[in-house]
């Protein structure tokens, strides 16, 4: 049996993988602050008696795009974009400190600032909690201040500051809730000179023309895999009739 | 079945959501006191296919890992409060408000609800109405004597009756407001309710506590901003093809496979 069949079929499961990626980037087109997977193929060389012809190609995560995408104004106060680089710091469900891009913020009856997904927005010393007041607004650092209830806006005081970082984007990690980490579980250190602007989201930063002709390569690479499979049995055939002829 | 297909479903889902809630919004761009809602997208979880940092042996790890996203949903629909424009209309029950707070309404059953909605009128028996009929709360009567009615900034109103030169003081407004209005829960008739993550009311007089002021013989106008509604429906359209382009290029993927593989 021509093993040759196996590295063809490795392959097309790969590409369907490939795929699978570039219709999640597709499918997250209008998601705030969403960031791009990238996949790469590497070759993973069969070792063994003989010389090691053979070579299978293994998807992997090429990581994330990480470039900004287009700044969508709201008019929203509790809606933050990061300008440039950087990220706002929350907690995850799982109680450790992520990273997000996603700035649709929102206040719970508590007065905790949370995520679009109710996770809450932390600042150095922990979540933000905002105490009963009016106007909230949040300045280009982070700053987050309110005017307390009953008073002027004349006492309009800061209140907590949000915590921005940039940690470099080769240490980041997206997990399964699609949160960024740092690698290791380490902590990023707060960047004096992350900024946000209020009233604005940042949408997603899917490319749709390149999305498309990667959907395109890829349709047509899994033509070639399925193509290979074929020709493989095409010549098992082959030898086989002439085994019988002879 | 192959999650490349169902990734590009939930996309097509999720548009498909989208686009309910522009249509909702321009079909209300004329309603009194509405405010624009705005879908709110999230990726779903991601499936780890091949772990990061994982020992490939002893002493090696792999330096990348692969995990496959399950696609989007559409997690909830924000409402956005910003201020709308006021329109005058000389009427002297329409009211709008210049800032924070809501009209508290009794409804039918007692409880109270919300509304930016000022189109309020008189029913049979002088109490102050919306259009739907539901008094406003605390309830205020205008007399049958009322020649003219007066509403302050501050939601003092008075009437003045003939042959008396002196107003009087019928009833004052109280303007309520949350701590998280974003999560009053709308119910339709331009009003919303209390939720579980709105808070409880603060209730004031206006202009008082941060509350905004009353204004009358005008109405706030929808806060739907046309041309924004109308670009979202542009790149909701070419999302939605995007998707459905997904779904035809997975399947025809899967089809060249069982064609050539028989």
């Amino acid at each position: 049996m021509d093993r040759g069949l196996y590295v063809a079929m490795t392959g097309a499961k790969q590409i369907m993988q490939a795929q699978t990626v570039n219709n999640q980037n597709i499918a997250n087109s209008s998601t705030v602050g969403f960031r791009a997977d990238t996949v790469s193929f590497s070759s993973l060389p069969i070792y063994g008696p003989g010389y090691a012809s053979r070579v299978n190609a293994v998807a992997a995560d090429a990581g994330t795009d990480f470039s900004s995408g287009v700044l969508m104004s709201t008019g929203n106060p509790l809606d933050i974009a990061v300008n440039g680089k950087g990220f706002i710091a929350v907690r995850a469900a799982d109680g450790t400190e992520a990273y997000t891009r996603a700035g649709d913020l929102h206040m719970t009856p508590e007065g905790d600032l949370t995520t679009g997904t109710g996770l809450a927005v932390l600042s150095e010393s922990g979540p933000v909690n905002i105490p009963p007041s009016t106007h909230v607004t949040i300045g280009g650092d982070g700053t987050v201040s309110s005017i307390p209830l009953g008073l002027s806006p004349a006492a309009q005081s800061p209140v907590d500051r949000i915590k921005l970082v940039n940690p470099p984007t080769g240490s980041l990690v997206k997990g399964l809730d699609g949160l960024f980490r740092v690698k290791g579980g380490a902590k990023a250190t707060t960047d004096e000179t992350v900024a946000v602007s209020s009233g604005t989201l940042e949408s997603s930063n899917v490319n749709a023309a390149q999305s498309l002709v990667s959907m395109i390569e890829l349709q047509r690479q899994y033509e070639f895999q399925i193509k290979s499979i074929n020709s493989a049995d095409t010549d098992e055939q082959s030898a086989e009739r002439l085994m019988l002829t002879s | 079945m192959n999650l490349a297909l169902w990734a590009a479903k939930t996309g097509l889902d999720a548009q498909n959501t989208q686009m309910s809630v522009i249509a909702n919004n321009l079909a209300n761009t004329n309603t009194t006191g509405f405010k624009a809602d705005r879908a709110a997208f999230q990726d779903l979880m991601y499936q780890n296919v091949q772990q990061v940092g994982a020992q490939s042996s002893s002493t090696t790890q792999y330096s990348t890992g692969l995990t496959l996203g399950t696609g989007v949903r559409i997690a909830q629909t924000v409402k956005n409060y910003a201020q709308g424009s006021v329109l005058q209309t000389g009427g002297s029950l329409d009211m709008s408000i210049t800032g924070l707070g809501f009209f508290q309404v009794t409804l039918p059953d007692g409880t109270i609800a919300y509304t930016r909605d000022g189109s309020f009128s008189m029913d049979q028996t002088g109490n102050v109405v919306t259009a739907s009929g539901n008094p406003i709360s605390p309830a205020i009567t205008i007399p049958a004597t009322a020649q003219s009615v007066t509403i302050g900034n501050d939601g003092t109103v008075s009437i003045t009756t003939a042959g008396n030169t002196k107003p009087t003081t019928v009833g004052q407004i109280q303007l309520a407001n949350f701590i998280n209005v974003e999560g009053l829960q709308p119910t339709g008739n331009n009003l919303v309710i209390e939720s579980g993550s709105s808070g409880a009311p603060t209730v004031g007089s206006p202009g008082v506590n941060g509350l905004g002021s009353v204004a009358q013989g005008s109405l706030e106008t929808s806060n739907v901003n046309t041309v924004t509604e109308l670009v979202n429906m542009i790149t909701c359209q070419r999302a939605y093809e995007m998707n459905s382009k997904a779904i035809t290029t997975t399947d025809a993927m899967l089809q060249y496979l069982t064609t050539n593989l028989q």
